[in-house]
């Protein structure tokens, strides 16, 4: 824990020079004139992982930093580099390049040695095959950087031995491990974390942002097993180690100044379907609750029989105040894979990568997606149709006939405008051989992870945007225009374009109306209707790869820059307002309480949604306390018997409570909960506010 | 027909599991430390708070039908472990007719009732519920009846004499005990209050230390609220407290 403290403080140093991994592309380049175009392409990658000299920090026990990739380059070289990314461009998130899970449990049972072996094999396989053999050879050459990687980190420990304010142990446990892995499958534990940080800090070097690492409590507990039954390691030692390791996610910070995005999922269930929760779980849960950096997105899978201590664990870290593990209802995410024919053990060694996109580690090409905003399709429905001709809507089930047809030539729109900006008119040119390492099927076959090399084709995810804005809004149309008939289409339509200006009882009316979010059927069944008819749509497109399109609803904060381009909407909603987050209610209309709320959000059929969604709630401090988190932990299940997906848990911080007594109008729901008692925060007086405040300190230490 | 002032979904702090609180309106004590105001009188209130733009209303006669319609709406959250509905106020066994009645309801679907009761009611109102409640949450406020009877403005005998008598008849009784500066918190006011316990065949004793939480709804209702500037007692002292409890009680502190 000091230790890692200490980490993190290196670690914020900002880093010298320009993060640079195009300079050292092109060196690989320039340098392999005579070589295949494959060839030429994992050079660049090579000099990349090999050239730049190893950083060390002084608190480091597991290896790999992206420090060295910043530099101070000429420049001439620099203008060099921008020619040759033209000749080899980047695959970025749209292109497939980021958003990958590796299969790193492959990577630790065979080691490099194993890798190179498999790829020795598929040499002789595909003798006949030139391009084939090119690939392998490229994939071959990346491998070998990543043990030269390896070479240079163990002798830079070597190096260091003496150096003022380094520990002579962890220099030589670093040279240990990194000379172990550069040779030989791992046996240790932390032989196996090496080996798994130094090809992710490969990837980030690379300038990739989102690679997960997937499920470690699985892929490294036999190692940990065996030298815990060796008493060569305790649980302390190995959380340890995951923090040294994690706490270096931090670092992507000094390239952009953001968090990075890696993904780590626990818990779950493993390939036979049994339940996959075992000591290491709990080490990488504390881990990350250690090194509390906004970074680790740390998930856990809850699966009907993981153990009730599992899921208070992962409360009682949310309830330190950091947010994280977002909890998965592993039930429904695995019948929502299992709807694309993906085998078995694949869909139960299901992982996320980004926030919270479902993803089959090592068998599939990185990640894309993008927004699909199905209230523009109303607000078009309303304005290019209803308003021209008033009689086009006589019923609900009309308007609902018209919007229905509308959505389902916007989804085509959608995926052809996806695939357009996704497809790559020079594959050859931007292969990712490093990456295809590690993805089932790509060594076999000799191909490309975006080449056909992958078991399986991409996935697209569309993100569904604002289903608490669609269904309020459908339900307010239902109520004001087609049953209270107080207003036609028409009318309503002229309402939105001004903003309501000088409608101000029509707008009430429509506020008044049900809103999802409420457990009342009148709203939750167009969030019924959203989901299933929205998924009905994408389920027959294909995206670019031949692959399927996923849906989310888990847009981020996409919901702000959605909603301040959009106008009025027939829920009330005044223009430029936020649209409903992911796949929550609209802020504030969900005012039953949190049960009635989570009856409502368990109504649509998620099983749907093979990406993923996203629910924030937001609880005081007191709910995470010793005597009542098993409550909170028994309205979780409740939540997800019931069919909910995922459920984000925020514990309301000092500084929100603070905020709230500043910025009360932004808190609406913030409920403080004590026996016999409950009130809203924003409506306690400022010296009971600070009381409070005062708990919560107390409470966060 | 019950006169309800709210109901309240996933209680967490009023009973075992995951609970909805039907909050009733009109108590007949007048404690001074109150955080519920708007439930001493029966009558209809609506509070403000201009510095939200919020109003909200207390006080509404529903059926009982209406009120289990609203209260089954979460029966899979009680399901998942010991859970269920309470009642609370305000003093719910001022309307023993309603509540009976909603709680022989909730018998019928299978869902523990809490009664949240400060006792001070004939004996004929808690015969009523007879078999009915699962549980009830008792408040015993001090020992002393003469601080009782010039502080709350009522006589302590009745209290006391539910108290034993719930007990004798089997009922389970948790035993409420707020813990007021100025009021009970000091040892021998609690030791009085052990004693009591101890006499009635008590087993549970719940400690409710204190808060102001309730202070902004009086100032909202233009009530003076004497326990205004008044702080919470400090986790050590009632943890002091505590000690004294638990030699006699199984305690929680809520």
């Amino acid at each position: 824990m000091e230790n890692t403290e200490r980490l993190k403080k290196e670690i914020a140093v900002p880093a010298e020079g320009r993060f640079s991994p195009e300079i050292f592309r092109r060196r690989g380049y320039a340098a392999a004139k005579d070589d295949t175009v494959f060839c030429r392409r994992a050079k660049g990658l090579a000099e990349l992982f090999a050239g730049p000299e190893p950083f060390l920090y002084q608190n480091d026990r597991i290896a790999g930093s992206i420090r060295p990739v910043f530099i101070n380059a000429s420049e001439k070289e620099q203008k060099d580099a921008v020619k040759w990314a033209a000749r080899f461009p980047e695959r970025d998130f749209l292109h497939n390049g980021d958003h990958f899970a590796p299969d790193y449990h492959t990577a630790v049972r065979l080691g490099l040695p194993g890798l190179l072996a498999r790829i020795g094999e598929a040499e002789q396989t595909h003798e006949n095959d030139p391009p084939a053999l090119d690939y392998l050879n490229s994939m071959k050459i990346t491998l070998l950087a990543l043990r030269e990687r390896l070479v240079k980190y163990a002798e830079k420990a070597a190096a260091l031995n003496g150096e003022p304010g380094y520990h002579p142990e962890n220099l030589r446990f670093i040279r240990e491990n990194c000379a172990a892995v550069a040779e030989r499958a791992p046996r240790t534990f932390a032989e196996g974390l090496q080996l798994v940080w130094m090809i992710h800090s490969c990837f980030v070097s690379e300038g990739k942002y989102a690679m997960a690492l997937g499920r470690i409590d699985q892929y490294l507990y036999p190692l940990f097993q065996r030298d815990l039954a060796d008493g060569m390691i305790d649980k302390a030692a190995a959380t340890e180690m995951l923090a040294n390791a994690f706490a270096k996610i931090g670092e992507v910070k000094l390239c952009t100044g953001g968090d990075d995005v890696v993904n780590i999922c626990i818990g779950g269930v493993d390939a036979e379907g049994n339940c996959a929760v075992n000591e290491l779980s709990y080490c990488v849960l504390e881990a990350v609750n250690d090194v509390h950096l906004p970074g680790p997105n740390l998930s856990a899978r809850i699966a009907p029989d993981s153990p009730e201590a599992f899921l208070d664990a992962c409360l009682r870290v949310i309830g330190t105040g950091l947010g994280y593990p977002a909890l998965m209802n592993d039930r429904v995410n695995m019948a929502a894979l299992r709807r694309f024919g993906y085998d078995e053990a694949d869909v139960r060694d299901y992982c996320m990568v980004g926030c919270i996109e479902n993803f089959l580690p090592g068998r599939q090409p990185p990640w894309t997606d993008g927004r699909f905003d199905p209230i523009r399709y109303l607000e078009d429905v309303l304005f290019r149709t209803c308003a021209v001709s008033p009689d086009a809507a006589p019923t609900i089930d009309a308007f609902m006939a018209l919007y229905e047809r509308r959505l389902a030539e916007g989804a085509m729109e959608y995926v052809e405008r996806m695939n357009d900006l996704s497809r790559v008119t020079v594959p050859e040119t931007r292969t990712s051989p490093f990456m295809s390492c590690f993805c089932d099927c790509c060594i076999e076959r000799g191909r490309d992870i975006n080449m056909g090399g992958a078991k399986y084709p991409a996935a697209h995810g569309a993100a569904l945007m604002g289903i608490g804005t669609v269904s309020d809004s459908l339900a307010a149309i239902e109520q004001v225009v087609f049953e209270e008939k107080q207003i036609t289409l028409t009318e309503l339509a002229d309402a939105l374009k001004k903003n309501f200006k000088g409608c101000e009882s029509l707008r009430e009316r429509l506020l008044a109306a049900p809103k999802y979010g409420n457990n009342r059927a009148a709203a939750d069944k167009y969030a019924v209707w959203y989901v299933q008819y929205l998924s009905d749509l994408f389920d027959r497109l294909k995206n670019h790869d031949g692959g399927p399109v996923y849906t989310a609803m888990a847009a981020n904060v996409s919901n702000i820059y959605a909603g301040a381009g959009l106008g009025a909407t027939p829920d009330g909603r005044l223009a430029g307002q936020p649209l409903s987050d992911a796949a929550s209610p609209t802020y504030g209309r969900d005012t039953r309480g949190v049960t009635a709320t989570l009856l409502s959000l368990s109504r649509p059929d998620y099983t749907r949604c093979a990406c993923g969604t996203v629910v924030n709630q937001k609880f005081s401090p007191s709910v995470f306390a010793e005597s009542k988190r098993k409550k909170l932990g028994q309205l979780i299940r409740v939540y997800f018997d019931r069919g909910g997906q995922e459920i984000q848990i925020n514990s309301t911080s000092r500084e929100v409570l603070q905020d709230a007594m500043d910025h009360p109008e932004r808190y609406p729901s913030l409920v403080v909960r004590v026996s016999g008692f409950s009130a809203l925060y924003v409506m306690l007086p400022r010296e009971v506010q600070t009381d409070i405040l005062h708990r919560t300190q107390h409470e966060a230490v | 027909m019950l006169n309800v002032s709210c109901i309240q979904r996933f209680s967490i702090g009023d009973g075992p599991g995951i609970r909805t609180t039907v909050f009733l309106k009109g108590c007949n004590l007048r404690c001074p430390w109150c955080h519920n105001p708007e439930n001493l009188s029966p009558s209809p209130q609506t509070l403000s708070y201009p510095r939200i733009g919020k109003t909200v209303s207390y006080g509404v006669w529903m059926e009982t039908e209406q009120i289990v319609r609203e209260v089954m709406e979460d029966e899979p959250f009680y399901r998942a472990d010991g859970g269920g509905v309470t009642l609370s106020g305000g003093e719910p066994m001022l309307q023993p007719e309603g509540a009976a009645k909603l709680a022989l309801a909730l018998k019928e679907r299978d869902v523990p009732l809490l009664i949240d009761t400060a006792g001070s009611v004939p004996w004929s109102a808690f015969e009523r519920m007879a078999g009915l409640a699962q549980m009830y949450y008792y408040d015993i406020k001090t020992a002393d009846a003469a601080l009782y009877r010039g502080v709350i403005g009522a006589a302590p005998g009745l209290v006391v004499g539910n108290l034993r008598r719930l007990i004798a008849n089997g009922e389970v009784v948790h035993a409420r005990v707020p813990l007021i500066p100025g009021f009970n918190l000091t040892e021998p006011d609690c030791a009085g209050i052990v004693g009591l316990l101890r006499d009635a065949g008590v087993k549970y004793v719940d400690l409710l230390p204190f808060h102001r939480l309730g202070s902004g709804k009086y100032a909202t209702m233009g009530l003076d609220y004497p326990y205004r500037d008044t702080l919470p007692p400090t986790e050590a002292a009632v943890e002091r407290f505590a000690e004294i409890f638990r030699r006699d009680f199984t305690v929680t502190i809520e």
